[in-house]
């Protein structure tokens, strides 16, 4: 029984992580950019839903819906101003990781300036129920995000297959100079991949909000799980990032059940640094080691 | 040989810097200039030190480590855990801190570089390796005093045992470590060479006879040594650690920042850094630190990015962009008239 | 007689399920300039990568003045003279031309000074002398071949392995290289890949010709060039049916 319920719960818990992490391996697959500063906006995106519920009592599964346009605009921002200039030159990879970096500095220190480092959480109600499904118990919050992340992931792979825009996408992200050549504006679609990304964390965060408090730091953590989950599951790869966040999940839970949170870490950590050295392109990227 | 010519005034230049800032400390040390004042000087040297390691590795080969904090951190408990349980005094503790470090390095660094990572792989590993280390750090309770950290025990002015009841003898010790790392990246020419031609081309250097994993391998190990040596310094001079501080992202990043500001990959690039960054922000902690206790970092995330898209190699690299503008300027109207 | 330097030994090489080098040999006399032709794809690149251990090889051996050379790293085998030079030109953008040109000093030379006293001669050779506090990022096509070649000079070499060299230069640029590479012959001995035939027809002593990784012909240029397997391959077999 233990089993299907650390089974259950590490599902769940790798839905959450695959929702955080979907942004960032849209922007490291298309880019080729490290987005240091993800988990960042995840949680400037926790703020923003905690204030739109604290303020206006809108629940934070509503503000998703709102906050993911306004993310966009902020991700344009960043983008012109942060990632943009750093593109087509010397060590761009390096870079951004940098520049990234201090844009982490920036927004942790800027939000821990307006709104001090106390730790801020919300109750929905009826939020600290469980399903119970035959004797394992569900946390109805994580279900619910579990059920989002799926949709989105629909969504997005719709997207990606079967447009036009998709198609431009995916053909960037395969090659960027045949792309130009085909007449495809590069420029444009990174643009628009850097605001997708920046808004499907920034929805990520209203989403778990009921699972997870808000503070300035939180995102240094969530950033981390979104690298191993990516890497883990192939860069572009979104079935990957799937497999991979469900991977972690069920890893974290079994250890956290077993050991403590800590080695639960450790654990997911190691599987990282293994599966780099092995097999960098991911359990089932298709890209050749960088 | 107008490059050999060159090259000696830099060494030249180098020296008189050198001796400068040395001459200048030590007149420090005697002046009363006040405790603080010491304190901001041997918090700027001791990053001017720290920098210096951390380039060896990353700014002189261009594999990024944002994960340096957890060769530090292994270094700082090392030697303190010694102390405390066995009274070992920390001039050895730190030099096994140093092998401790240097042997974590290496079960990183080996497969990194035999795997071939680079680019963003190599700085997401350096961070894991970091995340492993402080959760370890803190999970270890009863050895490391978990997340609440540990603290020196006090011993009153103690040379054998590295403590000292004022700031001069830290601000000598750690310009004689800082002396100490510049004089050894200088010595080190040739590997200096090695390492910047394996930073633009690995495949490149390695078909003019260069041994890329040797070369890369010794850069990190004398590297995560340095830094380790450093560690001992903090915990001899602020008397505490806990995992977060020291072995967390923003120590990891300070050294990445005060590198690529004075300009990484020189010798000399990130002790500019230091120069230019601790002093301002310890007095802007200091002054501000109450009301907005997050400004001097806000203002770090700023410098960054600016530095790095204006200026990605340095305040070192001023003269020479004035110099090849002067120079261009000069040119130009000689062209014109040739092609005339 | 002439004296064998390196033996290439049946040596294979699979990507996948891909041969990309199948069963060749060749041996390399002492001073002569040995050319490797063949259509895009042919496997002349990989060719130059295996003898330097930039790919393994999987089957066969290369033996180096009667040493086998399989299994040394691609530093260790420049080293013992062997230095290649890279289709596409990987200059050290981030170094002026005289430090380009002293890290390829360097590998043979004990003290860093003596290594600086090599690297004029090299950029005169190359006629680089001008431009050596330059960054190596910032050079035209024909300066950055010859900075490729300069690096490789720079180590010295008894077998020198020039990978088009020629390819992006003008007629007259050409023409110097050539002078240049048949200067060299007199000092060491020279593998080319080529794809200019005028080029391969001037300075080459022998040629070997591969297709689909595989060996086809050998010989005097006259006696390759006339080759119906050789042309065949070049021209495709639809040349041939009409």
């Amino acid at each position: 029984m233990i089993g299907l319920q650390i089974l259950a719960s590490g599902i769940l818990l790798g839905g959450i992580y695959a929702l955080i992490s979907v942004g960032l391996n849209l922007i490291f697959g298309v880019i080729k950019v490290v987005n240091m500063a993800h988990g960042d906006f995840l949680m400037l995106g926790m703020y923003a839903a905690y204030f739109l519920f604290t303020g206006l009592a809108i629940s934070p599964y509503v503000s998703a819906i709102i906050i993911f346009p306004v993310f966009m605009v902020i991700g344009y921002v960043v983008f012109r101003l942060v990632v943009k200039p750093l593109l087509g030159k010397a060590e761009t990879e390096t870079n951004t990781i940098l520049a990234t970096s201090g844009l982490q500095f920036v927004l942790q220190n800027l939000v821990l300036m307006l709104f001090t480092a106390d730790y801020r959480a919300i109750q929905l109600e009826g939020g600290a129920t469980s399903f119970n499904i035959g004797g394992v118990m569900l946390s109805a919050n994580r279900t619910w995000a579990f059920l989002i992340c799926l949709i989105l992931a629909v969504a997005l792979y719709y997207i990606l297959m079967h447009t036009r825009l998709g198609a431009q996408v995916r053909a960037v992200s395969q090659d960027r100079d045949a792309s130009v050549l085909m007449g495809i504006n590069v420029d444009r679609i990174y643009a628009l991949t850097f605001c997708v990304g920046v808004a499907m964390v920034g929805l990520a965060g209203a989403i778990i909000l009921p699972v997870f408090s808000a503070y300035p730091t939180v995102g240094t953590f969530f950033s981390t799980s979104s690298f191993v989950v990516v890497v883990l599951g192939g860069l572009g790869s979104f079935t990957g990032a799937l497999l991979g966040g469900l991977i972690i999940g069920i890893v974290e839970t079994a250890a956290g059940v077993f050991a403590s949170t800590e080695l639960a870490q450790v654990f997911s950590l190691l599987v990282f640094l293994i599966v780099l050295f092995v097999r960098p392109q991911g359990l089932l990227g298709k890209g050749a080691r960088v | 040989m107008k490059k050999l010519f060159n090259t000696k005034t830099q060494d030249g230049k180098m020296f008189i810097a050198l001796g400068a800032i040395t001459v200048i400390l030590l007149v420090c040390c005697v002046a009363p200039i006040g405790i603080y004042n010491k304190h901001i000087i041997i918090q700027t040297m001791f990053y001017a030190y720290m920098a210096t390691a951390w380039n060896l590795m990353c700014g002189y080969t261009g594999r990024l480590s944002l994960g340096h904090s957890a060769y530090i951190a292994v270094a700082a408990y090392t030697s303190l855990i010694l102390f405390r349980s066995f009274d070992l005094t920390p001039w050895i503790g730190m030099l096994l801190g140093g092998v401790v470090a240097m042997a974590l390095m290496l079960v990183i660094a080996f497969p990194c570089f035999r795997f071939g990572l680079k680019g963003p792989y190599f700085t997401l590993s350096s961070i894991a390796v970091m995340e492993i280390t402080r959760y370890l750090l803190t999970s270890m309770r009863e050895l490391t005093g978990g997340s609440l950290g540990m603290s020196l025990p006090y011993q009153k002015d103690n040379l054998l045992m590295f403590q000292f009841d004022d700031k001069e003898p830290y601000l000598i010790i750690i310009l004689i470590f800082w002396l100490a790392a510049i004089f050894l990246l200088w010595k080190m020419e040739r590997t200096r060479y090695y390492l910047e031609a394996i930073r633009e081309d690995d495949d490149a250097a390695a078909a003019l006879g260069i041994s890329v994993n040797k070369n890369l391998i010794k850069a990190a190990l004398l590297s995560a040594f340095l830094v380790a040596l450093g560690g001992t310094f903090y915990v001899q001079y602020y008397r505490y650690v806990d995992p977060a501080t020291i072995c967390g992202s923003t120590m990891a990043l300070n050294l990445a920042l005060i590198t690529i500001i004075g300009g990484s990959g020189t010798i000399l690039g990130p002790t500019i850094g230091a120069v230019l960054v601790i002093p301002v922000t310890e007095i802007l902690r200091s002054n501000l630190g109450d009301k907005l206790s997050g400004l001097h970092l806000f203002i770090y995330g700023i410098l960054l990015i600016v530095m790095i898209i204006y200026m990605p190699k340095g305040i070192i690299s001023i003269p020479g962009i004035i110099k090849r503008k002067r120079m261009a300027k000069l040119a130009n109207p000689a062209g014109g008239e040739h092609n005339g | 007689m002439a004296e064998t330097i390196l033996q290439v030994k049946n040596i294979s090489k699979s990507f996948g399920g891909l041969k990309a080098t199948n069963n060749v040999s060749f041996d390399l006399q002492k001073n002569e300039i040995l050319s490797i032709i063949g259509p895009n794809g042919a496997g002349k690149s990989t060719l130059f990568n295996l003898i330097t251990n930039f790919y393994r090889i999987d089957e066969g051996d290369i033996l180096y003045k009667g040493k086998s050379i399989v299994g040394l790293m691609p530093d260790q085998i420049c080293k013992l003279g062997i230095t290649r030079t890279f289709q596409v030109a990987k200059p050290f953008s981030g170094l002026t031309i005289f430090d380009n040109i002293l890290v390829g000093c360097l590998s043979k030379s004990a003290t860093v000074a003596e290594a600086r006293g090599k690297v004029d001669e090299i950029l005169r050779l190359v006629k680089l002398d001008k431009k050596a506090d330059e960054m190596g990022g910032r050079l035209t096509t024909l300066e950055r071949k010859r900075l490729e070649l300069g690096k490789a000079l720079a180590t010295n070499p008894d077998v020198l392995m020039l990978d088009e060299v020629m390819t992006g230069l003008k007629p007259h640029e050409m023409e110097e290289m050539m002078e240049f590479i048949m200067e060299l012959k007199k000092r060491m001995t020279i593998v080319v890949v080529e794809h200019v035939m005028k080029v391969i027809n001037t300075i080459s002593d022998r040629i070997i010709v591969l297709d689909h990784g595989t060996k086809i012909a050998e010989g005097v240029p006259q006696e390759v060039m006339n080759n119906p397997q050789v042309i065949e391959a070049y021209l495709g077999r639809s040349a041939k049916n009409a």
